[in-house]
């Protein structure tokens, strides 16, 4: 009997600690892949890829604040009240100390980080077939064009425009590996280097990249409208319009029609979307329903179904000078509250189904025939070419118009018209050296009693946003814009 | 050997009787409190071995007793009595419990231990100190009763989830709450729902079958749960089965409750306005410009009040929101147990049911809970047992902080006077009030359900086996399940079901099951003066989680609750994921003589937590105590009834809360139609526990036979703290799990307790506890680094809940504009002290403001007078600062005109001369309250009569006629009494952050128990 027990008892105790402890003690997730092999064959590489995109859609990047730094700190797009609709926008209310300071940085570095990981790691991959071989060389060319996107961004929200002083001021961090982080605490670079990286990226990128059409993702066409589009900011106008001349001529994509341009909003893949972002319900939203939405929600619907931006009287008033214009279809007057504001119905989302899902767009083939008139006008194509380019565009909104010759301020007048809620609007003005004056007299103009001056130029500080002073806490390496508090 | 001793006995009787008269005594012994008879008490006759105990019904009888001399009764966990025959043939006795003293036999980790042999530091507190007192979860019962113990609630919700601090804060980021262990079995504890209100996982608890609450504060006590002590253990003994005769009791009670105080005082509607006035007046001078096309300043401040604080129209009906908000909650709890069993086979049993009804409609729990214990005495050599607690409830509530759904925030801040309730016909006026975020919320209440249906079941088994007289192995075996389901839903007709199409439905399941098994044996040994306990053992811990969550949109029919009527899937998975825990545990006890105690633990722990190279570690504690009184030359003092000192040093340690944390891992998500992935995290091969070295002094006494006293110093410091450490953003992660630094806590504890009136008719007993806390970081992973997370600032040689915002300095008596310090650092290091405008001024340290108290605890008295009791304990906290969120949004000075106003900014600055704190109201104000600065942070100190209770045990004469043995009412209240200099409830928590959470309430219950 003592000896039954003592086995009983000693049993179970030699099993469990000499004998299965070292499974006991390793256990695995379930919901999330070991680093090791996350990444082993041409699928999980293609699965790395869209991780590239999938987190540019949400509200600290693409899928709201972009649009918002471009269209609300210009004279576009306004809340409709005081309290609410990221007002320290429209104010250049934001400072480094507050939880408004935007912390777009973060989000740029996150995808940064992603690139990056994939560079280093798709060489390791091994592949034989010439059609693996092609689909490698197009996932390493998206993530040197998603990072050359990435950095241009960083360039033009932290750093003062190229033109300002041939981009002496302070850029991007320019990280390009996978650093410990100790190691990732270098300062940053200047603006023109920046740039220096972004057309180094896109060079390594357009000829790995296939041409075909990749909704949702970076393809030849698309890199070449962004390095079109950097060299426009750059002021290398012969650059710019070869660039863009190529994507109008060569290109697979065909403009939106007048009478497709209503409906073209809500299509995913449509003719002239070169590189857009899918946003869909089932992609990691919050648990809740939203309070902290992440999608492009803030101007699309109608203010009773929450919206709290609206386009500013001034842009009514330009789109409305024309009542032909197709895009003045875009402003809508069945507000319950606030009658006399109007409300932006551009974006009504994937299939017009609910506009808080919409894919958006961020290289479409009308920015090409734009910037190849601008860099005509300017560099050595000329005038007529400018204004053939810019006809197009005009004309597609209104066919009754008649042919102008090209001036800078008509081309960008257009570009204010057609890219309203698509965050262009601050960063033309600023990169040509222009102001914004906010003209709207109708008790809005709050942001100068918060400390905005009236009009805005590049010499204004606030139009670069400012470094986080709880990062710099950790990383007094990272130099702080001018006048803001350490 | 019988046969010799019944010789022995008859000589000495024969001898005896030569001397006295002897007589045979008969009795009942019956416990003070319930009057429920003890079992097994001694009985023995003063200054013989002579004697015998109690059956099983508390009856002794007792032959050849001297008729001059003196009985003692002697029971562990009563005082010893002592009771002069005096010729009498009945002599009934009634044992008190013993409250204090060193003879209390405690439970401690792995076993139980007297009070006076025990070196570590450990309170216990008993079922009767928190019995009457109406809580859902026994550690609201317990606020202000352990020295050394910070308790508050999250939430005044029912349900919400207590935040414990024993010692301090032990963690940064890898948590700071306790282990529980119920019965010798580590339990799970904790919020497991979703974030959408607090819910505590420790409410499947009845308090009414706890027996008793130890807990454990330094190494000495804590550091056999190795891996996981280091913020303390809270071990729970449930009640037993008793032998003797049946006992059924039955408890119910009836509560009302309302908030404790008044939080926030408003301004009247006349005063709302007024101010709202003010704002824009003020606004339009400094701005001319914008009152042009209205005329004049006048057109323009009234167009600007109509707007944002409209006039009432006739065809809408405005309410009192707080009416229309809350009501008196009504809550009941009925208890029914049994207890009974034979010297062989005990058992209890016992079911609850509790409706505790918040004060907001939608606030509620309801818990239906059945337990059993039961152990049987297969032979002389093997006892075997097993129990089980089984808990369903279902609660339900609204998240707190500034959330749309909090009513308190709403009501605060947003439903000013002017917010119409409804229109004249009835209807709900259901706009936009406040330019698009908030809406009337009452008809809201019924189309969202936010719930969360929690089920627990603890099973165990047992079986102890005496294998010689000193050496028993016991092992357990045992499975604790929990089920959470909680629901988000926004019903068709909410006003935000619209955000997902027509409504959205959440709905996410945690099962959460955890098997113990362990096996420890125990040798005892006594030889002369020389005692020794040994134990041994091993504990094997399997913890599995599983995670389900579905939710759709679109619900196809107004009045469809479920996501089986919703027609599109938004979102549906499940995952599974285990932590696994291996110990051996160890430790000897060796007294000399009752003077002297050495003891000493050791415990290896091996987690899954950790990678391969780092999961195993080493605990131990080493402690000491000297009872002096048990010295002669303390003997002779005749005032000194027990005296002791005592020390103990150990280790103990913290896992991470993250399971995988070691390892590097992708993540994934969806691309349009296709999987996304990234790496997720930013891996740490290197993570291991974080590590706690802990010293304890202490000092035990009881004097005068009245005073009883304990006085400990402490010193807890933590190395290897486990953080989600903020990384440079240029890694592309916001923050990596990681060992950094160190922080230290230490203080003092004095408990005193004084029996001022103990006699046969009345008694009454009074106690205070104080204990102190200083808390240091000592080191981060960098020097001189600083890690911000406001408002708190984490750096060497500050709290860890140290205050970091800007500095304010108060008003310009000519200007109105609030002023702050500019302390930006100058080239020489210090700081400047200029005064400037808010946008100008930088962030600092705010020397000495942190939230860790300069000191806190509670008093308590208790009386009993025939048949009445009373007791009340007070809790406080003083010298410390809270930082009121509500700053920026009722005390904004005027940032935003629809929002509520409190009365606070009634003092602001009106005209060029005036003294004040507040500054001059401006619409839009960019420069005052709404920024985070020194002007949110208070002093905390609180004084707060957190329980109070009075019973009347009913006489025998009525409990015979109605045929009862006992019977019992009680009056009881919660929060009756509140003294502050905070404008909203004090009960904040332990970080100094209060944002809106649901205050606490007052509650009075009267009860009824009665014995059969």
């Amino acid at each position: 009997m003592k000896n039954k027990i003592k086995q009983l008892i000693l049993i179970p105790l030699v099993i469990f600690t000499l004998g299965s402890c070292q499974d006991f003690l390793d256990t695995r997730p379930t919901n999330v892949v070991v680093a090791e092999t996350a990444m082993k064959t041409i699928y999980d590489a293609g699965v790395a890829v869209n991780g590239l995109y999938v987190d540019m859609k949400y509200q600290d990047y693409y899928g709201t604040l972009m649009q918002l730094m471009g269209d609300q700190r210009g004279d576009n797009i306004q809340p409709r009240v005081m309290s609410t609709g990221w007002v320290q926008i429209y104010t250049f209310g934001y400072e480094s100390e507050s939880s408004s300071n935007f912390e777009m940085w973060k989000k740029c570095y996150q995808t940064i980080m992603r690139c990056n990981t994939l560079i280093a790691n798709i060489g390791n991959l091994n592949v034989t077939k010439p059609a693996d071989i092609a689909k490698k060389n197009d996932f390493l060319g998206q993530a040197h064009a998603v990072r050359a996107l990435v950095f241009f961004d960083l360039a033009r929200l932290y750093g003062y425009p190229y033109l300002k002083d041939n981009g002496a001021s302070l850029g991007a961090v320019l990280i390009t590996e996978i650093l410990a982080p100790s190691d990732s605490k270098l300062p940053r670079s200047t603006v023109a280097q920046t740039y220096t990286q972004v057309l180094a990226d896109l060079t390594t990128a357009l000829p790995l990249l296939s041409k075909s059409k990749n909704t949702g993702h970076f393809n030849y066409w698309a890199a070449k409208l962004l390095q079109a589009r950097v060299y426009l900011y750059k002021g290398e106008w012969d650059n710019a319009h070869n660039a863009a001349k190529e994507v109008i001529e060569q290109s697979p994509y065909t403009l939106a029609t007048r009478d497709q341009y209503i409906n073209y909003w809500k299509e995913v893949g449509a003719s002239e979307t070169i590189l857009e972002l899918f946003v869909s319900a089932q992609s990691n939203i919050d648990d809740d329903g939203g309070y902290g939405s992440y999608w492009h929600n803030l101007w699309h619907g109608s203010p009773s179904a929450g919206a709290s931006l609206i386009p500013t009287v001034a842009w009514i008033n330009l789109i409305e000078s024309d009542p032909d214009d197709i895009r003045a279809q875009f402003v809508r007057y069945d507000s319950q509250y606030d009658l006399p504001k109007a409300w932006l119905n551009k974006f009504p989302g994937n299939g017009g189904v609910n506009f808080r899902l919409n894919n958006p767009k961020l290289l479409r083939l009308s920015e090409a025939y734009l910037i190849a008139a601008e860099g005509a006008l300017k560099g050595s194509a000329g005038v007529t070419a400018a204004s053939n380019y810019l006809d197009v565009i005009r004309k597609r909104a209104n066919p009754a118009v008649t042919k102008l010759t090209a001036t800078d301020d008509l081309i960008q007048i257009e570009r204010r018209k057609e890219f309203i809620g698509e965050g262009h609007r601050f960063f033309d003005q600023m990169r040509l050296g222009k102001s914004i004056t906010r003209l709207d007299g109708d008790g809005h103009n709050f942001a100068q009693s918060a400390g905005c001056p009236g009009t805005i130029t590049w010499d204004f500080n606030k139009i670069v946003l400012p470094i986080s002073h709880t990062e710099r806490q950790i990383y007094p390496e990272l130099q702080q814009n001018p006048g803001y508090t350490e | 050997m019988v046969k010799r001793i019944l010789l022995l006995l008859g000589i000495l009787s024969v001898l005896c009787s030569y001397s006295y008269a002897q007589i045979k005594v008969t009795g009942k012994v019956t416990d003070a409190i319930d009057g429920t008879p003890v079992p097994y008490v001694s009985v023995m006759v003063k200054g013989t071995s002579h004697g015998t105990s109690t059956d099983a019904n508390g009856i002794y009888s007792l032959t050849n007793v001297p008729s001059t001399g003196t009985l003692v009764f002697t029971f562990i966990g009563y005082q010893p009595q002592e009771v002069p025959v005096n010729e009498r043939g009945e002599i009934n006795v009634v044992l008190v419990q013993q409250a204090v003293g060193l003879d209390e036999v405690m439970v401690v980790a792995y076993g139980t231990m007297t009070k006076g042999s025990y070196s570590g530091s450990a309170t216990q507190l008993k079922q009767e100190n928190f019995k009457d007192i109406p809580v859902v979860s026994f550690e609201q019962a317990i606020v202000g009763s352990v020295p050394g113990v910070q308790i508050s609630q999250k939430s005044g919700q029912p349900g919400s989830l207590p935040e414990i601090r024993i010692r301090g804060f032990g963690s940064f980021n890898a948590g700071n709450e306790p282990l529980y262990v119920i019965d010798g079995v580590p339990v799970t504890s904790g919020d497991w729902g979703s974030g959408n209100m607090y819910t505590s996982s420790m409410n499947f608890l009845n308090p009414g079958d706890i027996e008793t609450i130890t807990v454990l504060k330094d190494a000495a006590a804590a550091s056999l749960y190795g891996s996981r002590a280091s913020n303390g253990v809270i071990l729970i003994t449930t009640k037993k089965g008793k032998a003797g005769r049946v006992v059924t009791t039955f408890k119910g009670n009836l509560a009302v409750s309302y908030f404790a105080v008044d939080n926030y005082p408003m301004v009247s509607e006349e005063e709302g306005e007024m101010l709202t006035r003010e704002a824009w007046t003020n606004y339009g001078k400094d701005n001319p410009v914008f009152w042009q096309s209205y005329g004049s300043l006048d057109n323009y401040v009234n167009a600007q009040t109509e707007k944002y604080y409209p006039s009432r129209k006739p065809n809408l009906i405005y309410e009192d929101w707080e009416k229309q908000l809350f009501r008196t909650a009504v809550s009941q709890n009925y208890e029914l147990s049994v207890s009974g069993g034979s010297e062989k086979s005990k058992v209890f049993a016992s079911v609850a049911y509790t409706d505790d009804k918040g004060i907001n409609r939608i606030q509620y729990l309801d818990r239906l809970t059945a337990s059993m214990n039961a152990e049987h005495q297969m032979s002389k050599r093997l006892k075997v047992g097993g129990s089980f607690q089984f808990s369903t409830q279902d609660q339900s509530g609204h998240q707190d902080g500034q959330a749309k759904d909090n009513v308190f925030y709403l009501w605060k801040v947003h439903l000013t006077p002017r917010w119409p309730f409804k229109y004249d016909d009835g209807s709900y006026w259901m706009e936009y009030y406040d330019g698009g975020t908030r809406v009337n919320p009452v008809p809201q209440f019924d189309l969202q359900i936010n719930d969360a249906n929690q089920l627990r079941i603890l099973l165990k088994g047992w079986a102890e086996l005496q294998i010689t007289k000193d050496l028993k192995i016991k092992s357990i075996v045992s499975h604790d399940y929990l089920k959470m389901h909680d629901r988000f839903h926004w019903l068709y007709g909410h006003i935000n079901f619209t955000a997902y199409g027509q409504g959205f439905a959440s709905d996410r399941y945690r099962m959460v099951g955890r098997t113990v098994s362990s096996t420890i044996a125990n040798y005892n040994k006594t030889i002369k003066k020389h005692t020794f306990a040994i134990m041994a053992g091993w504990e094997a811990e399997k913890e599995e989680f599983l995670y389900t969550r579905l939710a759709k949109m679109d619900f196809s029919n107004y009045g469809a609750t479920e996501s089986a009527l919703a027609t599109n899937f938004e979102s549906g998975y499940t995952y599974r994921s285990n932590s696994n825990l291996l110990s051996a545990v160890s430790s000897a006890n060796y007294d000399f003589d009752s003077k002297y105690y050495i003891s000493g633990s050791f415990r290896r722990d091996g987690s899954s937590r950790l990678g391969p190279d780092k999961r195993w570690g080493n605990f131990w504690s080493v402690a000491a105590s000297w009872r002096l009184s048990n010295e002669n030359f303390i003997k002779k003092i005749k005032w000194i009834d027990d005296l002791r000192l005592r020390g103990s040093y150990g280790t103990s340690g913290t896992l991470p809360s993250d399971l995988y944390g070691y390892m590097a891992v992708f993540g994934y998500d969806i691309y349009d139609t296709a999987a996304a992935g990234y790496p997720s995290n930013l891996a740490n091969k290197d993570l291991t526990w974080e590590k706690n070295n802990n010293w304890n002094i202490g000092l035990d006494a009881r004097i005068f036979d009245r005073v009883g006293l304990t006085a400990e110093y402490y010193k807890k410091t933590t190395k290897d703290l486990l953080m989600n450490a903020t990384v440079p953003s240029t890694t592309g992660f916001g923050s990596a799990l990681t060992n950094i630094g160190s922080m230290e806590n230490k203080g003092v504890e004095l408990a005193v307790n004084v029996d001022i009136i103990k006699n046969k008719e009345m008694t009454l007993t009074a106690g205070l506890n104080w204990a102190t806390l200083h808390n240091e970081v000592l080191s981060l992973s960098a020097e001189g680094e600083q890690i911000v997370s406001r408002p708190h600032i984490w750096k060497a040689g500050y709290s860890f809940v140290q205050y970091y915002t800007r500095e304010y300095y108060g008003v310009d008596p000519q200007t109105g504009n609030p002023q702050y310090y500019s302390n930006a650092t100058l080239p020489d290091g210090t700081k400047d002290r200029t005064l400037v405008s808010r946008s100008q001024a930088s962030s600092t340290i705010l020397e000495g403001m942190t939230a860790i108290p300069k000191g806190f605890g509670g008093f308590n008295a208790s009386f009993t007078w025939k048949s009445f009791s009373a007791a009340f304990s007070w809790a406080y906290k003083y010298g410390h600062y809270v930082f009121d969120n509500s700053v920026d949004d009722i005390e904004d000075d005027g940032y935003n005109s629809y929002k509520n106003t409190s009365k606070e900014q009634l003092r602001r600055w009106q005209q060029p001369g005036d003294i004040t704190d507040v500054p001059r109201r401006v619409a839009g104000n960019t420069q005052g309250g709404y920024y985070d600065s020194s002007r949110a942070l208070k002093k905390g100190d609180y004084l707060r009569l957190k329980n109070m209770t009075v019973s009347y045990l009913f006489p025998k004469n009525i409990t015979n006629a109605i045929k009862v043995s006992n019977a019992r009412i009680f009056l009881s209240g919660n929060n009756l009494l509140t003294f502050t200099g905070l404008n909203f409830d004090p009960e904040v928590q332990s970080n100094g952050y209060y944002n809106f959470t649901f205050p606490a309430l007052r509650t009075v219950t009267i009860g009824l128990e009665i014995s059969l």
